[in-house]
């Protein structure tokens, strides 16, 4: 097994009366990119946040690079580049000067700026006001900062919130060259299931404040489930009692149903629980699933 | 020596940070504004404000005295608002404190920025008064500017008015940390103000009230250098109110949670 670059050992988190972490155990292999998956308010930011020390976790719950933030917080941070949700820039500088202001603080040389602006492909807007930036630029520039301590770690939440198709193939470029020629470990939340099914190389599921899976995204599909789609003439009605037998609706629309299934014979179950409400069933087609119909068998949240 | 090096390199980010911003030209022209009235004043009005009394330096310094006791807390509220203000509206609190420097590093690179504004304003204002008679003296010679006057007692003034000044300068700064909420930091600081105006009618304990320590330190410009070392009761109460508060927010600094 490759060195794990983080590990959470049964990381619990509060604000006030609400859990928002349960019992959160990460394993973050060296060289991976980590999709950290799950449906808003699942904790996916509250764990970013407790990995980069915003958050102060419990002593002995969170290492990196198999230290403790306790006695190693300087040596940490060193060696982690982090874009947390929205860019962290300042709008009344360019984009050269706010990468200047991180260079201050981390002491690094003048000519890693331009390296940084190179990697992410800012060179020519370097000298633009960040208030002019295009959110997709915003990004950009919120990554190069995060690389100028030439960090091993890159932990990016949500790098594709808000950007255009052009800017989501950018930065998934961007990110995969990260770690295929600079050799980062990339830990990368999202909700967007395409997104981590074309980067990830491992991931985990939260939801609720707890991991719901955890390994190699083959691992997820290598799961016998079928997704089933239901072409029928009363959508709304089959929806209701589909849900009566616990099944998970992952999309619905004027013609038809689809769902996660485990074997063929809930075929014949939910055909006959339709038939015997009255409703006319035109097709029953199954298929391997996705990983949208197994994100959502896992953590069951659209229908609730 | 590791920690002052990284306390450079947190002040230099935050210097940095303020270029082209409306803190560095207020910094700049504040302390400027003052003068400038006192300038205009001395040079249209200069013969019938000195045939009252006094000396040319004794009265600019009673023409400047006065409104700046009254304005400076207002300029110490925007300056602890803007320093703080940058962070949240730029959404990066949660930047400067993931970069490898320890937390309290962050949190004095801002506070000392923050002070070394106020003295640098201070300092300026003080520069500023004696450009004015010097000025003055130059379109007219005969009110008196041209006599003797110990500009280090000027400045030891200046400097008192700094350090009377940190006390409540500690709370803005707490306050404009803790919340984004602009309102709320002007509001208490107004508050301040007024009640020590209240207060100091006739409360016997007026001199304890944190907005007034900068007004109770000051008096006349006159007198031997030896003035500046009397009266240091509300300096030392600055000081003592300065250590608390700044406790209080490195404290805060090292637990709070950094959204």
């Amino acid at each position: 097994m490759s060195n794990l670059i983080i590990e959470t050992h049964n990381l619990d988190f509060s604000f006030k009366e609400f859990k928002a972490l349960s019992q959160v155990n990460l394993q973050v292999p060296e060289g991976s990119i980590f999709g950290f998956l799950g449906p808003n308010g699942a904790g996916k930011t509250t764990t970013i946040r407790i990995l980069l020390d915003l958050f102060h976790a419990k002593p002995g719950e969170i290492k990196l690079f198999g230290k403790s933030y306790e006695e190693n917080r300087k040596e940490i941070l060193q060696k982690v580049g982090a874009l947390i949700e929205n860019p962290s820039i300042y709008k009344h500088l360019t984009g050269r000067q706010n990468l200047e202001v991180i260079r201050r603080m981390v002491d690094v040389p003048k000519a890693r700026v331009e390296e940084v602006l190179k990697i992410v492909r800012l060179v020519d807007n370097a000298d633009k006001k960040a208030k002019n930036y295009s959110l997709g630029m915003c990004q950009r520039l919120g990554l190069a900062a995060a690389l100028l301590t030439d960090p091993d770690l890159l932990i990016l939440d949500e790098p594709t919130n808000g950007l255009d198709p052009s800017g989501i193939i950018e930065m998934r470029e961007l990110i995969i060259r990260l770690n295929k020629e600079h050799g980062k470990t990339i830990f990368l939340s999202s909700h967007i299931l395409t997104e981590i099914e074309k980067l990830a190389t491992d991931v985990a599921i939260i939801d609720h404040g707890q991991i719901m899976y955890q390994g190699k995204l083959e691992g997820l599909h290598s799961s016998e489930l079928l997704e089933l789609k239901i072409e029928l003439n009363q959508v709304d009605a089959a929806a209701n009692i589909l849900k009566g037998l616990n099944y998970t609706i992952s999309e619905q629309n004027g013609r038809s149903i689809s769902l996660p299934i485990e074997t063929k014979v809930e075929v014949a179950k939910i055909n006959k629980a339709l038939v015997d409400a009255d409703i006319e069933v035109y097709g029953l087609k199954t298929s391997a699933e996705t990983l949208e119909s197994i994100f959502l068998n896992i953590t069951k949240k659209l229908d609730q | 020596m590791n920690t002052v090096i990284a306390l450079k390199r947190g002040i230099s980010a935050e210097i940095f940070k303020f270029r082209s911003t409306f803190v560095f030209w207020l910094i700049l022209l504040a302390p400027a504004f003052i003068p400038t009235i006192n300038l205009i004043v001395f040079l249209r009005r200069g013969e019938a404000i000195l045939a009252r009394s006094g000396t040319a330096w004794g009265n600019l310094m009673q023409f400047s005295n006065g409104p700046s006791n009254f304005l400076f807390p207002f300029f110490v509220f925007i300056v602890a608002l803007y320093v703080n203000n940058i962070e949240w509206s730029s959404n990066t609190w949660k930047l400067i404190y993931t970069q490898p420097l320890h937390r309290l590093n962050i949190f004095f690179s801002k506070l000392l920025v923050f002070f070394g504004m106020l003295f640098f304003s201070l300092m300026l204002y003080g520069a500023l008064i004696i450009a004015v008679g010097k000025i003055v003296n130059l379109a007219n010679p005969t009110l008196g500017f041209g006599e003797s006057f110990d500009f280090v007692i000027l400045f030891g003034r200046c400097f008192r008015m700094f350090l009377a000044t940190l006390g409540f300068a500690s709370i803005q700064f707490y306050i404009s940390q803790r919340s984004k909420n602009l309102i709320l930091p002007l509001g208490i600081g107004i508050g301040g103000i007024i009640s020590f105006m209240i207060v100091v009618q006739g409360w016997e304990y007026a001199a304890y009230h944190p907005y007034g320590y900068h007004i109770l330190a000051g008096g006349l410009y006159e007198g031997a250098r030896t003035i500046l070392l009397e009266n240091m009761q509300p300096i030392y109460l600055s000081l003592g109110l300065m250590i608390v508060m700044v406790g209080i927010g490195a404290y805060d600094a090292l637990r709070k949670r950094i959204i």
